[in-house]
């Protein structure tokens, strides 16, 4: 059963990201030029107006984290929401397996093609400002997969709001903002920043390709806090939503009612 | 048909002292009071009644998308509540005005998806598909993305992505609601086809008590988050059915007193409904005992009236199903 199940969601998730296609285009295309309008906007002014890690580096590694987030949170509050409403999640609500593994089912492939549309956007970020970035792969993914759980977390607790609130998207697009926000806290004056999530993602992503560094090089204190980040944000986020079901099937709100 | 019973081996779907209170941001309200049935395997069974009744909460209650305030589910003897996930194994639904499928995929992809996380395989069962499409007369249809089809066709491909994840019940919650008449009724001919050829467990609810009629042999009333009536249709219909006489008499040149006739009539049975033409007089009337028959018939020998006809009035479950609910409204205040 569970093989079937994982299989048919993967399926599924791939065919609607074909039928959406031009949705996924346009996001490359959008993400590419509002990073240039960033990019050269911050460059005009004086990279040092914005704190952003202190120099452009911080915009390009900032970014980029910003939209494994963005891709994270979005794919499993945005579906949770827009499913309520037309009636396909209770249908998933049905399924033996559970709505949380299929969730979990089809985050694993949206991780994969959102990897591939970041990398897209990145490429597309360095060959028109001339930046050099360091790809060690190796390095990058689990920084990448970290920040996605972490994301996902994130996405939990708002789909989690999503099931006791109808039509919140537009609160979602605050959030988005928001997260710009952590980024841009200067760890030197706050240290507890550090534990945010996302934050130190972002520093080991700019330590990575940035400066050139191995993951394995990394201070080791820095790498402890990542992890224990991810495992919190992740388990908070997924007793939130488990909260938010037993409520929403309490009061009857899986559906459109 | 029997009725199974509570604790019946035959039961193959028993629900038990079901409450529901829904508490809403601003009112409170007691969806379901106390409803218990019993279903037999391959019974298709009926819900009926009118809006707000509590039809989809206990539906939704069974399925486990909605948490009863109390009461005992058990389908094929296992408790829901307790093995929710073996209990689901079990259960298919299309749900009342939802989608029920994804309108970017096409039918056959929503067949697939819906029954890939019910461990269905569609590859294995493609045989099995294939029959449900031609059931359902999709076969056209099943490379057309669901947004483009009419609301016929978009229901009937939920009712074949239910179908498809092979499970021994199924829900189909108001499944006519918003269709026009002719896809109604194909519909309707396509759940008693299958019914016939499957022997599946189906329990389908609506207010309209024609859909009921039409395709279940059984059928529950509930009436106010109560069942008001649970019995096969034709027990429940020769109930009504046996006591309601329409007689036709022709007035002629025997006839004694014509014109004392009517009033002799409507005092003597005080609910009858009399309509007089120039040729004949019309008596509807509906005893409580059914002996009164004879008191009509010998009060029309009195007078010496030729009987042209004695008919049962044909009751359809519409009017049995109002009468119930109004009587039961009018026990309960
Ligand atoms: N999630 C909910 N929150 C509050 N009230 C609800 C909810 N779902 C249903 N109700 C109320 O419960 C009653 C029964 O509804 P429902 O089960 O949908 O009836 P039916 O399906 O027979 O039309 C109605 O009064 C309805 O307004
Ligand atoms: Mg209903």
């Amino acid at each position: 059963m569970w093989l079937i199940a994982l299989k048919a969601s993967w399926r599924q998730t791939f065919t609607l990201q074909i039928r959406y296609l031009f949705n996924f285009l346009s996001a490359i295309i959008t993400m590419s030029l509002v990073f240039l309008l960033m990019f050269y906007g911050v460059r005009a002014v004086g990279a040092g107006a914005l704190d952003l890690g202190g120099t452009l580096d911080g915009l390009f590694t900032g970014y980029i984290v910003w939209m494994i987030v963005l891709n994270g949170y979005q794919d499993l509050a945005f579906n949770v929401a827009t499913e309520a409403q037309t009636g396909t999640l209770e249908q998933l609500y049905l399924s033996p397996v559970g709505y949380k593994w299929l969730a979990f089912f089809s985050g694993s492939l949206n991780a994969l093609i959102s990897l591939a549309m970041i990398s897209v956007i990145t490429a597309i970020m360095v060959l028109t400002t001339g930046q050099e970035l360091h790809l060690d792969i190796l390095s990058i993914l689990p920084v990448y997969i970290g920040v996605y759980i972490q994301a996902y977390g994130l996405g939990f607790v708002l789909g989690g709001l999503a099931l006791m609130f109808k039509r919140i998207q537009s609160f979602f697009q605050v959030v988005t903002f928001g997260v710009i926000g952590l980024f841009m806290i200067p760890w030197s004056k706050y240290p507890w920043a550090k534990y945010l999530p996302f934050t130190m993602g972002q520093h080991l992503l700019q330590e990575i390709m940035m400066k050139g560094m191995k993951l394995t090089k990394v201070q080791g204190g820095h790498l402890a806090v990542f992890a224990v980040v991810t495992v919190a944000c992740f388990v908070v986020g997924w007793g939130l939503f488990a909260l938010a079901e037993k409520k929403a099937k309490s009061m009857g709100l899986l559906g459109q009612y | 048909m029997p009725n199974p019973r509570y604790g019946d081996s035959s039961c193959y779907l028993e629900v038990q002292g079901l409450r529901k209170t829904f508490i809403g941001r601003k009112r409170k309200v007691e969806a379901i009071k106390d409803i218990s049935f019993c279903v037999a395997q391959g019974e298709m069974i009926g819900f009926l009644g009118p809006n707000g009744a509590g039809k989809t909460t206990t539906i939704k209650s069974v399925l486990g998308l909605v948490r009863p305030d109390s009461g005992t589910i058990t389908v094929d003897g296992i408790d829901c509540a307790g093995n929710p996930r073996e209990a689901a194994k079990r259960m298919a639904a299309v749900l009342e005005g939802a989608r029920n499928t994804y309108w970017r995929l096409t039918v056959w992809e929503n067949m697939q998806f819906f029954a890939g996380i019910h461990g269905v395989c569609a590859a294995k069962d493609k045989e099995y598909f294939e029959y449900l499409l031609e059931t359902l007369r999709l076969q056209d249809k099943r490379n057309t993305e669901v947004r483009n089809l009419s609301s016929g066709y978009k229901q009937k491909t939920a009712v074949a992505c239910a179908l498809a994840k092979k499970t021994p019940l199924v829900f189909l919650d108001e499944p006519t609601l918003g269709l026009d008449v002719e896809s109604s009724y194909e519909l309707r001919a396509a759940l008693k086809r299958l019914q016939s050829e499957e022997q599946r467990t189906i329990v389908v609810s609506s207010h309209d008590m024609n859909v009921i009629q039409d395709v279940c042999n059984r059928v529950i009333i509930i009436s106010n988050g109560r069942v008001v009536a649970d019995d096969s249709i034709d027990d429940l219909l020769s109930l009504f059915r046996t006591r309601n006489y329409k007689i036709v008499v022709s007035k002629n040149a025997y006839m004694q007193h014509p014109e004392s006739l009517v009033t002799e009539i409507s005092q003597g049975f005080s609910q009858a409904d009399i309509n007089e033409t120039p040729d004949t007089v019309e008596i509807a009337v509906g005893f409580t005992n059914p002996f009164e028959i004879y008191d009509l018939i010998k009060t029309l020998s009195d007078f010496r009236v030729a009987i042209e006809s004695i008919t049962q009035e044909q009751v359809d479950l519409e009017k049995a199903f109002l009468e119930i609910v109004r009587r039961e409204n009018g026990v309960c205040g």
